[in-house]
């Protein structure tokens, strides 16, 4: 269980960020500007804020990024150019990218998974956008971190592209076990990695669901209201 | 026939830059071929088999490597020091980098000799006494100068790392030392082969430091040597010789420059970048203290030694003496038409650029002017000046020509830092209203009174560089320094040659002083008011 509470002041904008997340997938909904990246910055530890949040009852407010249990997969440049695909998925285990035979074979177990084995002596500036998302997924199940941040990372791809990384997201998810925080803008996206959802506006979470509300009749009001334009 | 009509009215418009232009132009073609006329090839031969001349250029070379490799390899890790800590004098620390570049030469070299000299603290306070005169005097120098000048170079090399390399390397756990390797070196890499260039370059072409601090013909360069065949053996032939021979090595260098060197960019302001947190640990924290202890030891203790005087007894006397009222009257009249030449050539410089920009076939010629007016950058000072007197005499003027000689190469030597800062902003202005401008019909000096409130910034800071530049110079005025043009620095380094070090560093605090409000009142009273946004 992941709990948060946390605060973050910027000029005008006060957020204040109260839930607990389950394992399995959650998809974070919200308009533009309504704080949804700013609360994963603040998981990731690239905020500083106020409050406390903490995984499986231990807090890690406090904690550097890299110490925290959460890999996050951001919209853009989570790989490094001057890396190959295999250097950049090895340094996720060693900074040095001196690794033990045990973790050479976990590295291309993770490549396997991503289907990108053909391409691990490539350099970034060779891949496809979905490819280089790939990467940075295949470096994140090195980790084994338990929580998985992922900050609109398959925006930029075409629809039936971004449907297959969505898939591979869910089965990792499901596969072991992780905590995954989806930030999106298509309440489609949130219908098909099921779970949960959740609605960000004014810096709060306004709405914490079954993602399945958004295809029922039934529609709990802030939803309604969010999707609006939709149901008109 | 309207059109042409209109051409021809703006080429008449151009015409006063055109003839900026064209008389910088001459006056630097007539010193050179002054220069040429003056040479004697059956002599080069002999000077070519002179051992002495070899020694010289093996010398030059060998201490120029040796400054900017020090200079690199202090700079890299301060840098990177600088890039990922914050603390609590770090401001300050910057801008101690920052004035110790345009502090002027003889000033810092007073200050190392304070610091290193024979009577001087290392050896009062530790008893340590080092050999200054020679090849350490001129490195401790050469890296006071120029390893601030490095970390700058390398800081705006760290600047092109995208923040999201940091980002990652804070979640990936990335230790420095593994950040320097993955993320810093292979953006260093870029900036280290310009940098460095630069530097051996400045340090090639050094002329008060090798002076002062040579100590003897064992330890010189081409251009002392070419200071002392013109002022101690009146062998012009020899001069010239050695001048061609300087212009070719930094011609060479140059076009050296131009193929390596970063492209010029704005300062980057390093307490404004995002920088994430990285693996902390107590070895790269040793490391760090360890090279900002290092360059603070080099940087910091020249400057406090030209400080101390103002304590002195002797500071009131000296400042009233009449020697020295005589050189800061002389360092006015030199550097204050100096500098108002400089900016008028950069206008004219400017304006002429910037109508060729973007038309046509004239589109190639801004970068053509632009390096023009760097072309002082390879004909060092001394030589254009030797040549330029030269000119003048074969004209019918003697010695009475030396002011003027010290005013025209000061403006020329300040012209390529007031091209760098004027071109920018006037080609924006171009760009931006060309066709406002021309669909109103507004051109000449109403364009410029338009203009004035957008440009008059970078005026004053331009003045104000060229002001700098010119209150510091120490090279041309050596050579034409004689009795009623003795300017402050050449007063100063008068007086450390003779060891009245006392009395020099009251002479550095005047011409520090003189320097910090001569910029000031360009830049406020040039500038305008300090913009309360800014």
């Amino acid at each position: 269980m992941l709990e948060i509470d946390l605060q973050y002041d910027w000029e005008q904008f006060h957020a204040a960020y109260e839930v607990s997340i389950s394992p399995g997938m959650t998809t974070l909904l919200g308009a533009s500007g309504e704080g949804k990246s700013t609360l994963l910055h603040l998981l990731g530890g690239y905020l500083k804020g106020r409050g406390s949040v903490s995984y499986l009852g231990e807090d890690f407010s406090k904690s550097a990024p890299f110490e925290r249990p959460i890999s996050t997969l951001f919209q853009s440049d989570n790989l490094f150019p001057q890396l190959t695909v295999w250097q950049n998925v090895a340094i996720g285990l060693e900074p040095s990218m001196r690794l033990t035979d045990e973790q050479r074979g976990k590295v291309a177990w993770a490549l396997e998974q991503t289907q990108l084995i053909a391409k691990q002596d490539q350099y970034p500036q060779a891949l496809s956008g979905g490819q280089a998302q790939r990467v940075a997924i295949a470096r994140a199940l090195v980790r084994k971190k338990p929580i998985l941040l992922l900050d609109e990372p398959f925006s930029a791809l075409d629809p039936m592209l971004r449907e297959e990384m969505l898939n591979l997201v869910n089965t990792v998810t499901q596969q072991f076990q992780l905590t995954t925080v989806l930030v999106s803008h298509l309440p489609a996206e949130a219908l098909q990695v099921g779970g949960q959802v959740m609605l960000i506006a004014g810096g709060r979470v306004v709405a914490h669901e079954e993602a399945s509300v958004l295809a029922s009749d039934l529609l709990p009001e802030t939803f309604s209201r969010y999707l609006g334009v939709v149901n008109d | 026939m309207p059109i042409r009509f209109s051409t021809l009215r703006q080429g008449v418009r151009l015409f006063p830059a055109l003839f900026g232009v064209l008389v910088f132009t001459l006056v630097g073609a007539a010193s050179l071929a002054a220069l040429l006329h003056h040479m004697d090839l059956t002599q080069w031969w002999g000077y070519l088999q002179d051992s002495y001349l070899w020694r010289i250029i093996r010398f030059s070379l060998w201490q120029a490597l040796l400054s900017s490799v020090l200079s690199l390899l202090i700079a890299v890790p301060v840098a990177s020091c600088l890039s990922h800590r914050e603390f609590r004098g770090k401001h300050l620390l910057l801008q101690l980098f920052a004035v110790s570049m345009v502090v002027p030469t003889i000033v810092a070299i007073l200050g190392i000799v304070v610091v290193y000299g024979r009577s001087g603290w290392l050896t009062s306070s530790f008893g340590i006494s080092v050999p200054l005169y020679g090849l350490l005097g001129i490195l401790l120098a050469h890296v006071f100068f120029n390893m601030p000048l490095a970390v700058r170079l390398l800081i705006q090399g760290y600047g092109l790392i995208p923040s999201a390399q940091w980002r990652l390397a804070s979640q990936l756990g990335f230790s420095r030392g593994t950040s320097f390797r993955l993320i810093e070196w292979p953006y260093l890499k870029k900036v280290l082969p310009g940098a460095f260039v630069l530097i051996f370059m400045l340090c090639f072409s050094s002329f008060s430091v090798v002076l002062s601090l040579g100590g003897g013909p064992k330890s010189s360069s081409l251009e002392v040597a070419i200071y002392q065949a013109l002022r101690f053996e009146f062998d012009l032939d020899k001069a010239s010789f050695l001048s061609l021979l300087q212009v070719a090595i930094c011609t060479l260098v140059a076009i050296l420059i131009y193929k390596v060197a970063p492209k010029n960019q704005q300062d980057v302001s390093l307490l404004k970048a995002q920088c994430y947190f990285v693996k902390d640990s107590v070895v790269a924290r040793c490391f760090d203290i360890t090279a900002m202890l290092l360059a603070l030891l080099l940087v910091l203790p020249p400057f406090l030694a030209i400080f101390d005087p103002i304590f002195s007894s002797q500071f009131l006397p000296t400042l009233l003496a009449s020697a020295t009222q005589k050189a800061m009257w002389v360092s006015l009249s030199i550097a204050l038409p100096a500098a108002a030449l400089s900016v008028l050539l950069g206008g004219c410089f400017g304006v002429l650029a910037r109508t060729a920009m973007g038309r046509g076939w004239w589109g190639l010629l801004p970068s053509k002017i632009e390096h023009l007016g760097n072309i002082i950058l390879m004909v060092p000072g001394l030589v254009f000046a030797t040549g330029l007197f030269l000119w003048l005499r074969s004209l019918g003027f003697g010695f009475q020509s030396s002011y003027w000689v010290v005013v025209w190469v000061n403006a020329v030597m300040a012209l390529p830092f007031v091209l760098r800062v004027l071109m920018p902003v006037l080609y924006q202005q171009e760009k931006r209203y060309r066709n406002l401008y021309s669909s109103l019909g507004i051109y000449g000096w109403s364009r410029l009174l338009i203009e004035w409130p957008l440009i008059r910034k970078s005026v004053a800071q331009a003045i104000g560089y060229a002001l700098l530049l010119s209150l510091g110079d120490m090279g041309v005025i050596a050579l034409f320094g004689s009795q009623g043009l003795v300017s402050l620095p050449l007063y100063l380094f008068q007086l450390v040659g003779s060891y009245r070090l006392e009395e020099g560093a009251c002479v550095a605090v005047i011409l520090i002083s003189l320097c910090l409000i001569l910029f000031y009142l360009a830049t406020r009273i040039i500038g305008g008011k300090p913009d309360v946004r800014d």
